[in-house]
């Protein structure tokens, strides 16, 4: 293999790829990154078993073949070279990588590409579009709710299905729920419904960019993945088994109060909240204040305390619609949620302290998000 | 110099605060508590309800059946608690050292005060009664327990459709006299079982107990009956303990003999978790930090411990997470010398409430019941059955 590319491209494609590379692996292998010439560029590829990333970049190519190099010994120096041309050599007869840029000229031990494991092809037929934009808001309104206990497997993915032309994602810890469905350009052969890793879709958010472009996504038939391709990205994720739980039956169809409020205020509010709540349960507790009379105003007083550092209370302006209630939430759940929120103004719906609170950003009828309250002992 | 100490209990609480909501239920027979139809009990009765033989904790329908007049108001706690917590701040306004033992219930040692403590319990019992319209009895002694019990003496002594509004003082010397005629089982420690026991020996009073050699109670009850011995003389020099104090709650058990038996080690580690687990509710506390300590024959001595996600007072969680960590630590048939449970970075029992996995609400339902059982029934009255392993 002879290669000559940019060192920025380089460094580029690796800083997308290494997020899969599982550094502590007892297979060497996937501590490495594939180096492999494919149809005039350069292919990066790899993967921690569950999760693939795969990224081309422009490259002029002399002579075809591939290897694998150490990701961290190869990303680190990468990112020291000067922004030139780098030349890559590669003795098969040794496995060594030779590297030249500039006054530099490295030589570094990899392992033959056949030890590392064959990355799937997407199947062009019944994949499913979506803007890159679009699909990046979705994920990071709704991953962040998934769980990070190993002991539920299920739950630390989100759930994605196609009905037609619409697409849901969906995804729950247990204590709370995020919903965020999107209208597709054009609908999908058939219906799908799975479950992917929440890290995965983060991964994605993260190395898709924010052009114009599309994200196509296809489930080849039978192989437990999912494929994403965005430009000159993909990535293929393991899908999880089990099934998700009925989300649309934790969601309340009544409440006895909206409360209207600023996202900006609220947000603020809780972040003040949290600074003395997270010595303690993370709790802070939301006085929904009903008027009295009609010159009287509602308003929302978030509070919380901790016996080390102190208290904090702040009123919200708010437009209560029903009873007044007092309820305790995480308030970690709270900013998480809100810093999604794209409108302007929230409505969050209660019934009572043990119930759950549902949260929907006023003018915005696809994004939905639940949490349950904490009890007070 | 012998120590002030004062016990504060409300008179008939959540009536007294149905009372102040609805001032027609005064002075009729009422009780708060679940509907009969749903087999609710009693949490408390009015004077007057007293009067019909009602009690707290009985069956609801037996109280309409004692007391068919008997007018059954639900309970509302957060007013319960509210009230409560006033009546608290005006304890810690006196002193800083206030042991609330439960809702209704507190002690507070006001050695340090220049005033003659009748006098301040005359104070305080007259300040709740106007400021909050809520009344209570007080017992004053040198110590804890004889001012518990001498509260207790008080209260059943008044025998008025309204409540006692008792103050007992017993002069310091003169406990282990006030205490002697009293019936053993008034005595902290002595349930239905070791009463019985205790009849079987011809043990009747704490009088009784006081005169009988403690070698021998030692012999019989073993630690307990050094414990029943020194009570039953009214010596008690256990602080106030205010909750700040408390940063770990344990239970250890060293065996008579090194024990190399699974289920016996297991058994006993299940025991002292569940007991770890009786008195973080009872201290109305949840802890995130779980440690098991383990001592082989040779003294050497470890300790393994686990910071759960979310603070826990539940039985069925303390046990499960000690076994795992016993597991963890100890092979089959290792021989055990000492074992130990305890739980710390203590606070109040805040839980996150779950979206659908509602087993863990019936089993803290369950546990209530059990809790509430066993508070009027003694330990023995119900156990879980024992945990598959």
């Amino acid at each position: 293999m002879k290669v000559t590319i940019l060192q920025e491209n380089l460094a580029h494609g690796l800083g997308i790829v290494s997020r899969a590379v599982s550094p502590r692996s007892t297979l060497p292998v996937l501590s490495n990154v594939l180096l492999a010439t494919d149809e005039g560029r350069l292919r990066l590829s790899a993967t921690n078993l569950e999760l693939g990333i795969t990224c081309w970049i422009g490259a002029r190519i002399e002579e075809d073949g591939s290897t694998t190099v150490p990701s961290r010994t190869f990303s680190d120096l990468v990112n020291t070279l000067p922004g030139e041309q780098v030349k890559l050599s590669l003795d098969t007869s040794t496995q060594t990588l030779n590297v030249r840029c500039g006054s530099s000229n490295t030589d570094i031990k990899c392992i033959d590409a056949q030890e590392f494991p064959p990355l799937p092809v997407p199947e062009m037929d019944g994949i499913i579009q979506l803007n890159v934009v679009d699909f990046k808001e979705m994920i990071q309104q709704v991953a962040f709710a998934a769980s990070t206990d190993e002991a539920r497997p299920v739950l630390m993915g989100v759930l994605m299905t196609v009905e037609g032309d619409q697409l849901t994602m969906a995804a729950a810890d247990g204590f709370r729920l995020s919903v965020r469905k999107a209208t597709l350009s054009s609908p999908a052969a058939e219906p799908v419904s799975i479950v992917v890793p929440a890290r995965a879709l983060t991964e994605l958010a993260r190395v898709a960019g924010d052009g114009d472009e599309m994200v196509t996504m296809s489930i080849p038939k039978g192989r437990g993945q999912v494929i994403f391709r965005v430009k000159d990205i993909e990535l293929v994720s393991q899908l999880i088994d089990g099934s998700f739980p009925d989300y649309n039956q934790i969601i309340p169809r009544s409440h006895k109060s909206r409360t209207l409020v600023s996202t900006a205020a609220l947000l603020k509010a809780c972040k003040q909240a949290e600074i003395f709540a997270r010595e303690g349960s993370n709790v802070a507790r939301l006085d929904i204040k009903a008027a009295n009379g009609e010159m009287e105003p509602s308003e929302l007083e978030i509070s919380a305390q901790s016996e080390e550092t102190g208290s904090n209370e702040t009123i919200v302006e708010a437009s209560v619609d029903g009873i007044g209630l007092l309820i305790a939430f995480n308030v970690k759940f709270m900013r998480e949620m809100l810093e999604v929120v794209k409108s302007p103004n929230v409505a969050l719906e209660t019934t009572a302290p043990n119930a759950p609170g549902v949260i929907r950003p006023v003018g915005d009828e696809d994004f939905i998000h639940v949490i349950m309250p904490m009890h007070l002992g | 110099m012998p120590r002030k100490i004062l016990h504060l209990d409300l008179d008939a609480f959540f009536c007294a605060v149905e009372e102040q909501r609805d001032p027609g239920l005064r002075g009729r027979p009422f009780a708060v508590g679940g509907r009969p139809e749903q087999r609710g009990v009693v949490s408390s009765c009015s004077y007057a309800a007293r009067q019909f033989g009602v009690r707290s904790a009985m069956p609801t329908a037996r109280a309409l059946r004692l007391c068919p007049s008997l007018v059954v108001v639900p309970a509302r706690h957060r007013a319960y608690s509210e009230a409560s917590r006033q009546v608290m701040e005006r304890l810690y306004q006196l002193t800083p050292l206030v042991e609330q033992i439960s809702i209704d219930e507190a002690f507070m040692d006001v050695s340090d005060l220049p005033d003659d403590p009748e006098q301040l319990a005359r104070r305080l019992q007259a300040r709740i009664r106007d400021e909050l319209d809520l009344p209570c009895s007080l017992g004053v002694a040198a110590n804890k327990l004889a001012a518990k019990i001498a509260n207790d003496v008080g209260k059943k002594a008044a025998q008025s459709s309204g409540p006692p509004y008792a103050i007992t003082v017993i002069p310091p010397g003169t406990e282990a006299g006030f205490l002697a005629p009293l019936p053993a089982e008034m005595l902290w420690g002595v349930g239905p079982k070791t009463a019985a026991r205790l009849a079987d020996l011809g043990i009747r009073t704490i009088g009784d107990i006081a005169a009988w050699p403690a070698e021998d109670l030692i012999h019989r009850f073993g630690e307990h009956g050094r414990e029943l011995a020194l009570r039953a003389q009214a010596q008690d020099d256990r602080p106030i303990v205010t909750e700040h104090e408390i940063k770990s709650i344990s239970q250890e058990t060293t065996f008579a003999r090194d024990i190399g038996s699974d289920k016996v080690v297991r058994d006993t580690l299940q025991a002292l978790a569940s007991k770890v687990s009786t008195r973080l509710r009872e201290s109305n506390l949840a802890g995130v930090t779980i440690k098991i300590k383990i001592r082989w024959p040779d003294f050497t001595t470890l300790t393994r411990q686990v910071t759960l996600p979310h603070p826990t007072d539940q039985e069925s969680v303390l046990i499960k997470t000690s076994l795992d960590l016993l597991e963890k630590v100890r092979h089959s048939g290792q021989a055990v010398r000492l074992i130990g449970v305890g739980v710390s970075g203590l606070g109040p029992p805040i839980r996150q409430l779950s979206l659908w996995d509602h087993d863990e609400e019936k089993s803290r339902l369950l546990q209530e019941a059990i809790d509430s059982l066993k508070e009027k029934y003694g330990e023995q009255v119900i156990q879980k059955g024992k945990q598959k392993s």
